[in-house]
C-alpha cells in the first residue's frame, strides 16, 4: 500500500496548500472563522472522492479526498455550502452552527447535466442543438451479446440494427435513418476513442464508459467525410480520481436452437422419392429402386423414425462464459483504468466457437495546472471457429451450408447416404457433418490500438490540445475447402482437383491519427448574458493496408483445417498475392462555434474541409457546413409558472455531411497482376481492373434537415424527444454497371437518395421510491427510403445469387421508389385439372389459361401456376413485377424497467413492422429440381399438402382427369417437381415482428451484509435472450439477412444460422 | 501570454506545412506502370495474356457463346429445339433480348469487350513504349495483340451485325458510343490482321509458335481471308439482307486478298492436313497442341476450363470409366438425323462426325454404349472415350476450342479461286480435301472423277458448299457460311424436308433401314451396330438385338419444324438481339436493329 501513502502523501500537501491559501485569504476577509469538515458519501455509502465544495457567492472552496472528507474554513458562520460532481446531483445545504457536515448525495440518472460526448468534446446534454442519442456502458452490460453493435438493438429511435444470422460471429449492420446509399455500405462512422475503425466487433462491453449516436448533420458535419450516415462514439472507461475500485463481472450461459425448420417424416420422404422418379421417368425406376427398393416394400419405411439432421447439428448445449475485470482509482495527478474482459461461446453448431479476450490500460496525468497527458492502449485477441452457415464473399452458393441439413435423406439409405468423412464426394447427397467440415474456418482477429493526448491550457480560455493514435488490426482467415465443395471440385487445376485447398487471407491494416484542436472560450469577453467558444481544429489519418492471400490446392486427401492450416508444405501453393493497397488518407481542417444568449437561444456552426486521396485534383476537397439552433422555451419568462415542465427544448438544423466510402485507387486505372487458371500456360496475367477507373470523382453529399422537441415534465418522470428530419445525399457514389463497355463497373457520382422520418423517444419514471421504482422507455423511428434519381439510368436489378444463375435478378432498384424492392412473379396457385383439356393422355391448357411452360416447366395439372401480368397468354419475364420491399415501416423498441427492495427487473423488446421477408429457405426445401433428386422436402410439401400424380395403392401415375383432381381434392400446394426455382411473392412474407429481446432479473445484496467482506456491491442476476418472437413469418426468425455481399438485396433469410434462446446467469462484484 | 500563443501557433503551423496537397497523393502500390509493362517483353506478355482471359470466363465463350453460336443450320441442332425454352430460343432463330441465358451483365457481349479494351490497352502501350518490330519479340506480341481483337470482333459481328467500334481504349468521353458500321471494323481488322501477318512468324519458326495456343502467321492469313470472305459475303443488314455496299469490300477486291492468303499460307507448306480425318479429331480430344499441322489456332483453355466436350461430346449418363464431368454430359447439340446418310458410305467423315448412341448410366463405374433415336444424334468430334486425360471437374472439361483449321483455308482457297479463277483454279484444293476424307482405294472415283466432273462455275460452288458440310458438321462454322452464300433458310427448308423424307423413310432416305441390329464387343462396351447403311437390312446373326429405328408420331412434325421457330424468317433473324442489360446500359447509344 505504498502508492497509497504517496497519495495521502501528495494529498496532505494540496491540502495544506488550500488551507494556506484559505488562510491567505482569510486575512483579507473579516474574521469569524469557522472550520466546517465531514464526508461526501454516494447513495450506497461510499465516500465520493473529487466532490467539490463552495462556500455559496464566494470562492471560498475545496474538493472531498479519497475517502470522501473535506475540510473547509467557512469566511461566514451561515454559509450555504454547495456540494457539486458530475454525475450526481448538486447539493446545497446550510452551514450555519454546524462544525461538521455528512451528506449523501443523489445519483443523477436523468440529468439535463449529463455530459455526452460529441465530436472533438463534450456538451451538457441540456445544450446541444443537434440530433444525439446515448446510450451507457451500464446499460450495456446488461445485455450478454459479444458484439456491442448488437446491444444497441431496439434501444434508440431511427437506429436500426440488424444482425444477418445467429451466428456469435454474425455480421451486425446499423443503421441510422435508413439506407443513405445505393451500392456501398451505409454504415455510419464509428469513431472509438476519437479514432474512426472500420467497425466495434471487437471491443469488450465491459470497456465501454458510453456510446453516442449522432444522427442529424449539424452534429455529424464535425466529422465531415463519411458522416453522412450517422457517427457512432465510442468512448471507452478512463481512469477516475479516488480510490481504487474493483469491478469483477462474470456469467455463465446456455444456449439452445430456438426453431428449426419442418421436414417430412421418413415414409413421406420415400413416398416423393418414389413419385419423383416415376415422374422423372416412368419407365424407368432404377433411380428410386437401386436405393429404396421396389414399391411394394414401401411398408418397411412406414412408422420409421428419422434423424433430425437440424437438431443434430444445431441441437448442441451452447455455452457462453464471460468475465471482466476492472480496476480504477487513481489521484488528482494521476488516475488510471485497467481492464480485462474474455468472452468465450461455444456455440450451438457443431464446431462453431468464438472466444475473445480484450486488455485496456487508460491513463491520465495532470502534470500541471496546465497540462493534461493521457495514454490509452487497447488489445483484443479474437478467434473464431468454424465456417457458419454461408458467407458473404462465397465461391459458389452451391456451398451453402442448411441445404444439406434440411435436405439430406432423414434416414440411413445405403449408397445414398453416408456416415464415412471418406465418401466426402458421394454422388448425390452431401452428410451435413461432411458438409460442415468441408466449409471449416478459421479467423483471428487482433487488434491493438494505442492513443496519446496531450493538452496544454495556454491560457484559462484557450486550451491546445493534440492527439496522435496508432490503430494495428490484424486479420488472419483460413479458409478451408473439403472434398464436397464446389471449389475444390472445378477451381484447381484439374490434377489438383478433389483434393482439400485452403485459402489464407492476413490482412494487416495500420492506421496512423494526428489531430490538433485548439479550444476558445470567450465567455470573459462576451459578458453574462453571452457564450461563446471556438474550436479549430486539423486532423490527418494515413490508413495502410496489404493484404496477402494464398491459394493452396492439393493436399492430401485425409487433410482436414487444422492440418492444412499447419502443414502447408503439404499443399501446393496456387496464388500468393502480397497485396498493398494505397494509401488511404485523410486531411482535414475544421472549426465549431458555439454560441448562446441566456442559456436559452442556442446557435452552433460547424464546417470541416475534408481533403482525401481517393479523389484527384480540385475533387480531393470536400467541404461541409452545418449550422443549428435550439431554443430552450422552458427557460422563458412566460414558462416560469409552468413549474411542471423542467425542460422544453425546440431544435432546428441543417447540415452537409460527406462520404467517400469507396475503394481507393479509382481515379487511375492501374495494372493488376492477378493468377488464373482458366487459360492454358497462362497462371498468372496483367490486366486493367474490371471497374474502370473514373478521374472526376468527387465526395458524396448529404444534406439533412432536422427539427427536434426534447422535453422533460414533472421533474424527469417524463422525458424525450420527438424528431422529424429529411436526408438527401447527392452525387451518391455508386458501384455503377457498365458492362458492355470493356468494363463490369465504375465508381461514379451519381443519382439520388431520400430518407426522411420521424423518429420518438419516451422515457417514463413511473415510480420513484428510494426503494423501488418502475420505468419505461419507448422509442420507435418511421424511416422512409425513397431512390430520387438514378443518373443516366431508371432502373437496374440486382442479384441475391442464393441460386446461382438459376434465379436472375430478384431485385429492383428503381428511380422514385425504395432500395430493397423484391422483384418475381405472382404466385396464382397451380395449374388445376380443370385449366386443362384432357385428349388421349395429354393435357392441353384452355385457351385463356396463361402459359407458363418456360418458367414452371411442362403444362400439366399440379404445376406452379403464375399470373400473367402482361396478359399476353404467357408467363415469362415480362410478367416479372414488384412483389415485396424490405423496408420496415417502423422500428424500435421498448425497456422495461423495475426495482424494489434489491431486486431489478429488465425486459427489453425490439420490433420491426411492414417489413417483407424473402424466405429463399421456403422455395430451395419446396422445389425438387432436376440435380436434387434425392433431397429431403420441408413439411410445406408434406404428402396431403402438396400436388401429388401418385396412386399410392397401385404405385402408378394416375392421368386421367377425373382421378387426379380426387387424388389433388384435398390437397393445396403444387407439385414440388419442377425444372428449376422460381421466386414468386409466396415466398415473399411479412416480416413484421415483436422480440422479447431480453428479461432480465437481478438481487443486489444489502449493504450491511457485504460491506463486512470489503465488498461494495453484489449483485446476482439471470438474463434470458430471445425470450420470444411474436411474428407470422412461417421461417425459423425474420431477423435474417443472409446475403448481403450487395446493399441492393436486403431482407433474403437463405442458409442462415439458426438462432438461438439463451439462459445466463451472472453476477457484478465492487470492491 | 503572447508567447505562449506564438508557440501555439508554431506548432500548428509546423504540423499544417506537412500538410501540403502531396501529403494527398497515394499512388497505387501493387502494379507496375504501362510504360515499364509495355517495354518488356516478359511483363508485356503477360498483358496479352490478359487478352486471353475473358474467353473463359463465366457466360462468355466457355458457358454462352461456344455452346449456342452456331445452332441451328442445315447440319446441325439444338437436340431440345423442341421444348421452348430461353436455350432453345438461340437456336430456333427466336432469341429476345431479355433471353435468360444471355441477358446478363457478365455475358460472352461484355466479355468480348473486356478482350478488346485490354487489347487495345496492349496494342497502345505496345506501340508507345515498345519498338514492336517483326522479328522482335515484342512485335510478335502487338501481332498477337491485333489478331486477339481481331477474334473478338469478328465473333461480336458474327453474332450481332453492326456493333460499337473501340480502337482505343475506353475513356469518360467513348463510354458511350453508337453502333458502328460492320464495314467500318471490318475493314480495320483486315488491316490489322494485315500488319500483323508482318509481325508474327510462321508455326513452329519461333518457340512461341510451336503451339497452336499461340498465334501464327498461317492463322493471321487464314483468318483474314475467311474475314474477307464474310466481309463481301450475304449477311443481313438494318436494310435487308444483302452484300456491303462498301467498294473496298467488294466480292472482286476481296475474294482475291482472300485467295492471296490462302495460297500464302498453303505454299509456306506450315500447315497440312493430317492425314486420317478420325486422327485428327483424336489427336484433338488428346489435347495434341502442335502447330504446323491442320489447327491453325484454337481458344487455350485450361484442363479445369471450358465446356466443349461438357456441351457438344457424345452424351455421357452418368460419370463412368472415360470422365468425371457429371450427370448428363455432351449431347445438348448433335447432326441433323439424315447428316449421316447424306455422306458418302465411303467417306471417312461420316463415323466421326456423326455418332447414333449414347453412354448409358455407368454400373460400377462402367457404362455401355447405349442406342438412341434416329432423331437424336451426337457430334463424335468431341468424345470423352478419345481423351487421354481423366476430367475431374464438374462444370468443365477444359478441352480447346479449335478456331479454324487448315481445310478451312483449302476451301476458302477453292471457294476464292472458282470465283476469280474458274473451277478448274478450285480443282486442286477440293481435290486435297477429298483426297484426306476417302480411302486411297476411292480415290480415283470419289476424288478425282468427283471433282474433274465440276466444270462449271455454279456446280463447282454448289459442290463446295456441299463439302463444307461434309467437313465442318459440329464445328458451329456452317451458320455463318449459309449467311454469307444467302443460304440460309433456303438450306434450313431443304433440311426439314430432308427430315421428313427421313422420318417416313422415303424419297432420298426411302433405301434407310429401319431396323438396327446390334450386340456388345468384346471389350463389352462398343457396340457392334448393323443396319446403318443404306441397304442393310438382314439381320446378320442371333446374337444381334433388333432395334427399331424410326421416328414417326405428332411430335417428329413439332420437331421438325422447330429447326427454326414457327413464324420467323431465319434470314431476318441472322443476329441474336444485343441483350436488355446492355441496351438499358448504353446510355441511350444502343438501339437493336432487325424488328426485335
Amino acid at each position: 500500500m505504498n502508492f497509497k501513502d504517496l497519495f495521502n502523501k501528495k494529498t496532505k500537501c494540496c491540502l495544506a496548500l488550500v488551507f494556506l491559501l484559505g488562510l491567505f485569504m482569510s486575512n483579507q476577509i473579516s474574521a469569524q472563522n469557522v472550520t466546517l469538515e465531514g464526508t461526501v458519501k454516494d447513495a450506497s455509502g461510499m465516500g465520493l472522492p473529487g466532490v467539490n465544495v463552495l462556500e455559496k457567492g464566494t470562492k471560498n472552496g475545496t474538493s472531498t479526498d479519497f475517502d470522501g472528507r473535506y475540510k473547509l474554513k467557512l469566511t461566514n458562520a451561515k454559509a450555504i455550502l454547495n456540494f457539486s460532481f458530475i454525475g450526481f446531483k448538486t447539493k446545497e445545504v446550510s452551514a450555519e452552527g454546524k462544525t461538521k457536515l455528512d451528506i449523501s448525495l443523489a445519483e443523477d440518472s436523468n440529468n439535463l447535466n449529463e455530459v455526452v460526448v460529441i465530436g472533438y468534446g463534450t456538451s451538457k446534454k441540456s445544450d446541444l442543438t443537434g440530433a444525439v442519442a446515448t446510450f451507457s456502458g451500464n446499460e450495456m452490460r446488461k445485455i450478454p451479446v459479444p458484439n456491442v453493435a448488437e446491444a444497441l438493438t431496439g434501444r434508440i429511435a431511427g437506429v436500426q440494427v440488424t444482425s444477418s444470422e445467429g451466428s456469435p460471429d454474425s455480421n451486425v449492420q446499423i443503421r441510422i435513418r435508413g439506407n443513405g446509399s445505393l451500392t456501398q455500405d451505409a454504415s455510419p462512422l464509428y469513431i472509438v476513442d476519437g479514432f474512426p475503425v472500420n467497425n466495434i466487433n471487437d471491443i469488450s462491453s465491459s470497456d465501454i464508459d458510453t456510446m453516442t449516436i449522432l444522427k442529424d448533420a449539424s452534429s455529424t458535419a464535425i466529422y465531415g467525410s463519411r458522416g453522412a450516415y450517422g457517427v457512432v462514439i465510442v468512448t471507452t472507461k478512463k481512469g477516475k480520481d479516488g480510490k481504487i475500485s474493483v469491478n469483477y463481472n462474470m456469467f455463465y450461459g446456455m444456449k439452445k436452437i430456438a426453431n428449426t425448420i419442418g421436414v417430412t417424416s421418413p415414409e413421406d420422404y420415400v413416398k416423393w422419392q418414389y413419385e419423383y422418379a416415376s415422374l422423372k421417368d416412368n419407365t424407368d425406376l432404377s433411380s428410386y429402386e437401386k436405393y429404396f427398393g421396389s414399391w411394394n416394400d414401401y411398408d418397411m419405411y412406414k412408422g420409421m423414425k428419422g434423424n433430425n439432421w437440424q437438431r443434430q447439428v444445431f441441437g448442441r448445449t451452447g455455452e457462453v462464459q464471460s468475465r471482466d475485470l476492472s480496476i480504477r482509482g487513481g489521484s488528482d495527478k494521476m488516475n488510471y483504468n485497467f481492464n480485462y474482459a474474455h468472452y468465450d461461446e461455444k456455440a450451438i453448431m457443431l464446431g462453431s466457437d468464438f472466444n475473445r479476450n480484450n486488455l485496456s490500460l487508460a491513463l491520465n496525468s495532470k502534470a500541471s495546472d496546465k497540462v493534461d497527458l493521457s495514454f490509452t492502449v487497447r488489445y483484443s485477441d479474437t478467434e473464431i471457429n468454424g465456417g457458419g452457415m454461408n458467407e458473404q464473399n462465397e465461391v459458389s452458393s452451391a456451398d451453402s451450408r442448411l441445404k444439406n441439413v434440411v435436405g439430406y435423406a432423414p434416414i440411413p439409405v445405403p449408397g445414398l447416404t453416408t456416415d464415412d468423412t471418406d465418401e466426402a464426394v458421394s454422388e448425390n447427397l452431401t452428410h451435413p457433418f461432411v458438409a460442415i467440415y468441408d466449409t471449416d474456418r478459421q479467423q483471428f482477429r487482433k487488434n491493438y490500438n494505442l492513443l496519446g493526448s496531450f493538452s496544454w491550457k495556454l491560457t484559462s480560455d484557450l486550451v491546445f490540445k493534440t492527439e496522435l493514435g496508432l490503430d494495428n488490426y490484424n486479420y488472419l482467415d483460413y479458409r478451408y475447402y473439403g472434398r464436397s465443395t464446389y471449389y475444390v471440385k472445378n477451381n484447381p487445376a484439374a490434377e489438383r482437383q478433389g483434393m482439400p485447398a485452403m485459402i489464407l487471407g492476413d490482412r494487416k491494416d495500420t492506421r496512423f491519427r494526428n489531430a490538433n484542436t485548439l479550444n476558445y472560450d470567450l465567455k470573459k469577453i462576451v459578458g453574462e448574458n453571452h457564450s461563446l467558444k471556438f474550436l479549430l481544429g486539423e486532423e490527418s489519418i494515413d490508413y495502410q493496408r496489404n493484404d496477402v492471400n494464398t491459394a493452396l490446392h492439393g493436399y492430401p486427401l485425409s487433410f482436414g483445417l487444422d492440418q492444412a492450416k499447419k502443414l502447408t508444405t503439404q499443399g501446393t501453393p496456387v496464388s500468393v498475392d502480397n497485396f498493398y493497397f494505397p494509401d488511404d488518407k485523410l486531411l482535414s481542417f475544421f472549426g465549431r462555434v458555439n454560441y448562446d444568449y441566456k442559456d436559452r437561444y442556442l446557435f452552433t456552426a460547424t464546417y470541416r474541409a475534408d481533403g482525401s486521396s481517393k479523389f484527384l485534383g480540385d475533387n480531393k476537397w470536400g467541404f461541409f457546413p452545418a449550422a443549428a439552433a435550439a431554443w430552450k422555451i422552458s427557460g422563458e419568462e412566460f414558462m416560469k409558472n409552468a413549474s411542471w415542465v423542467n425542460l422544453l427544448k425546440l431544435r432546428v438544423s441543417y447540415g452537409e455531411a460527406g462520404n467517400n466510402n469507396i475503394p481507393t485507387g479509382q481515379m487511375v486505372q492501374s495494372f493488376i497482376s492477378s493468377t488464373s487458371t482458366w487459360i492454358n500456360g497462362v497462371d498468372n496475367f496483367w490486366a486493367a481492373s474490371k471497374t474502370m477507373a473514373n478521374p472526376d470523382l468527387k465526395w458524396e453529399t448529404t444534406v439533412t434537415q432536422n427539427i427536434g422537441l426534447d422535453f422533460d415534465l414533472f421533474k424527469n418522470r417524463v422525458t424525450g424527444s420527438v424528431e422529424v428530419y429529411k436526408n438527401i445525399t447527392k452525387d451518391l457514389l455508386i458501384n455503377f454497371p457498365i458492362a458492355g463497355g470493356g468494363y463490369d463497373y465504375q465508381y461514379r457520382n451519381m443519382g439520388e437518395v431520400q430518407n426522411s422520418g420521424v423518429e420518438a423517444t419516451l422515457n417514463l419514471n413511473l415510480i420513484e421510491r428510494s426503494k423501488y421504482g418502475v420505468s419505461i422507455s419507448f422509442n420507435a423511428g418511421f424511416n422512409t427510403n425513397k431512390i430520387n434519381s438514378l443518373g443516366v439510368m431508371s432502373n437496374f436489378g440486382a442479384s441475391s445469387g442464393w441460386a446461382s444463375t438459376a434465379i436472375g435478378n430478384d431485385f429492383l432498384v428503381n428511380a422514385g421508389e425504395p432500395i430493397g424492392l423484391m422483384y418475381g412473379y405472382k404466385s396464382d396457385g397451380r395449374y388445376e385439372v380443370s385449366d386443362f383439356d384432357y385428349n388421349g393422355g395429354t393435357y392441353t391448357l384452355k385457351t385463356g389459361v396463361p402459359d407458363g411452360t418456360t418458367i414452371v416447366g411442362t403444362m400439366k395439372p399440379g404445376a406452379m401456376k403464375l399470373k400473367d401480368i402482361d396478359g399476353d397468354g404467357k408467363v415469362n419475364a415480362n410478367d416479372l413485377t414488384v412483389i415485396g420491399n424490405a423496408n420496415p415501416k417502423s422500428t424500435g423498441g421498448f425497456v422495461l424497467n423495475a426495482n424494489a427492495y434489491g431486486f431489478d427487473l429488465s425486459a427489453a423488446f425490439n420490433y420491426s413492422i411492414g417489413n417483407d421477408v424473402y424466405n429463399a429457405n421456403k422455395i430451395e426445401f419446396s422445389t425438387s429440381v432436376p440435380n436434387g433428386q434425392y433431397r429431403n422436402l420441408n413439411s410445406e410439401m408434406a404428402d396431403g399438402k402438396r400436388w401429388t400424380n401418385l396412386d399410392p395403392a397401385s404405385g402408378q401415375l394416375v392421368t386421367d382427369p377425373d382421378g387426379l383432381a380426387a387424388l389433388n381434392a384435398n390437397t393445396s400446394m403444387w407439385s414440388p417437381y419442377m425444372p428449376r426455382y422460381v421466386f414468386s411473392d409466396w415466398a415473399v412474407e411479412d416480416g413484421s415482428f415483436l422480440r422479447l429481446n431480453t428479461l432480465s432479473l437481478g438481487y443486489t445484496t444489502p449493504n450491511d451484509l457485504t460491506s463486512a467482506l470489503g465488498i461494495s456491491k453484489l449483485r446476482f442476476y439471470f438474463t434470458a435472450s430471445n425470450v420470444f418472437v411474436w411474428t407470422k413469418y412461417t421461417g425459423p426468425d425474420p431477423e435474417s439477412s443472409t446475403r448481403r455481399n450487395s446493399p441492393l438485396t436486403p431482407g433474403v433469410d437463405y442458409s442462415a444460422y439458426p438462432r438461438s434462446r439463451q439462459l445466463i446467469f451472472g453476477l457484478n462484484l465492487n470492491f | 501570454m503572447k508567447h505562449k500563443i506564438l508557440i501555439a501557433g508554431i506548432i500548428l503551423a509546423s504540423i499544417f506545412t506537412s500538410c501540403s496537397d502531396d501529403y494527398l497523393d497515394a499512388p497505387a502500390e501493387s502494379t507496375l506502370d504501362e510504360s515499364v509493362i509495355f517495354s518488356s517483353p516478359g511483363l508485356a506478355e503477360g498483358a496479352i495474356d490478359g487478352i486471353k482471359i475473358p474467353f473463359a470466363e463465366t457466360n462468355s465463350y466457355r458457358g454462352r457463346f461456344l455452346p449456342f453460336y452456331g445452332l441451328n443450320t442445315d447440319v446441325e441442332w439444338y437436340n431440345s429445339s423442341q421444348t421452348v425454352s430461353d436455350a432453345s430460343d438461340l437456336c430456333t432463330y427466336d432469341a429476345q433480348k431479355n433471353n435468360s441465358q444471355m441477358n446478363t451483365t457478365n455475358n460472352a457481349w461484355a466479355m468480348m469487350y473486356s478482350g478488346i479494351e485490354r487489347a487495345n490497352i496492349c496494342i497502345r502501350g505496345l506501340r508507345t513504349y515498345g519498338n514492336p518490330t517483326a522479328g522482335s519479340e515484342l512485335g510478335y506480341l502487338l501481332g498477337e495483340a491485333l489478331t486477339l481483337r481481331a477474334i473478338y470482333y469478328a465473333d461480336l459481328i458474327k453474332a450481332w451485325g453492326d456493333v460499337p467500334a473501340r480502337f482505343e481504349p475506353v475513356n469518360n468521353a467513348t463510354l458511350y458510343i453508337e453502333k458502328t458500321s460492320r464495314d467500318v471494323i471490318y475493314k480495320q481488322l483486315l488491316a490489322d490482321l494485315g500488319e500483323a501477318a508482318t509481325l508474327v512468324p510462321w508455326p513452329g519458326e519461333t518457340a512461341a509458335t510451336t503451339s497452336v495456343e499461340r498465334i501464327n502467321k498461317a492463322f493471321v492469313k487464314g483468318f483474314r481471308a475467311r474475314l474477307a470472305m464474310v466481309a463481301s459475303g450475304y449477311q443481313q443488314y438494318p436494310d435487308g439482307v444483302r452484300r456491303s455496299s462498301d467498294p473496298e469490300l467488294s466480292v472482286p477486291n476481296m475474294y482475291a486478298l482472300a485467295l492471296a492468303e490462302c495460297r500464302s499460307v498453303i505454299s509456306s507448306g506450315s500447315a497440312h492436313l493430317e492425314t486420317s480425318f478420325e486422327t485428327f479429331w483424336r489427336k484433338y480430344n488428346q489435347e495434341y497442341i502442335v502447330a504446323g499441322g491442320e489447327s491453325l489456332w484454337e481458344l487455350p483453355f485450361s484442363e479445369g476450363r471450358g465446356r466443349m466436350l461438357f456441351t457438344f461430346a457424345v452424351r455421357h449418363t452418368t460419370n463412368d470409366q472415360f470422365h468425371a464431368n457429371g450427370a448428363n454430359r455432351g449431347g445438348t447439340a448433335g447432326p441433323l438425323p439424315f447428316v449421316f446418310y447424306d455422306y458418302d458410305q465411303a467417306d471417312t467423315r461420316r463415323d466421326v462426325t456423326c455418332v447414333p448412341y449414347k453412354y448409358g448410366t455407368a454400373v460400377n463405374n462402367i457404362a455401355k454404349q447405349e442406342l438412341g433415336a434416329l432423331n437424336t444424334w451426337y457430334f463424335g468430334k468431341y468424345r470423352y472415350e478419345w481423351m487421354t486425360r481423366f476430367v475431374t471437374s464438374t462444370n468443365d472439361d477444359g478441352v480447346n476450342k479449335i478456331y479454324m483449321r487448315y481445310a478451312e483455308v483449302l476451301l476458302i482457297a477453292a471457294e476464292a479461286a472458282n470465283e476469280i479463277e474458274g473451277p478448274s483454279a478450285a480443282a486442286p484444293y477440293l481435290k486435297e480435301i477429298r483426297r484426306r476424307a476417302f480411302p486411297a482405294a476411292v480415290h480415283a472415283d470419289k476424288v478425282e472423277s468427283y471433282v474433274d466432273a465440276l466444270t462449271g462455275k455454279a456446280e463447282m460452288f454448289n459442290a463446295l458448299v456441299e463439302e463444307n458440310k461434309y467437313e465442318f458438321t459440329g464445328e458451329m462454322e456452317r451458320k455463318q457460311a449459309l449467311i454469307r452464300w444467302n443460304l440460309l433458310k433456303a438450306k434450313l427448308d431443304e433440311a426439314k424436308v430432308k427430315m421428313t423424307n427421313l422420318s417416313q423413310h422415303i424419297g432420298e432416305y426411302s433405301d434407310v433401314p429401319a431396323t438396327l441390329y446390334f450386340k456388345y464387343k468384346s471389350d463389352n462396351v462398343s457396340l457392334d451396330i448393323y443396319g446403318l447403311n443404306r441397304g442393310e437390312v438382314v439381320k446378320p446373326g442371333a446374337d444381334y438385338t433388333d432395334f427399331e429405328w424410326t421416328w414417326t408420331g405428332t411430335a417428329t412434325d413439332t420437331k421438325i419444324n422447330t429447326l427454326y421457330k414457327a413464324g420467323v424468317n431465319p434470314d431476318n433473324r441472322q443476329f441474336w438481339p444485343i441483350w436488355q442489360v446492355f441496351i438499358d446500359g448504353s446510355n441511350g447509344k444502343l438501339v437493336n436493329d432487325y424488328n426485335y
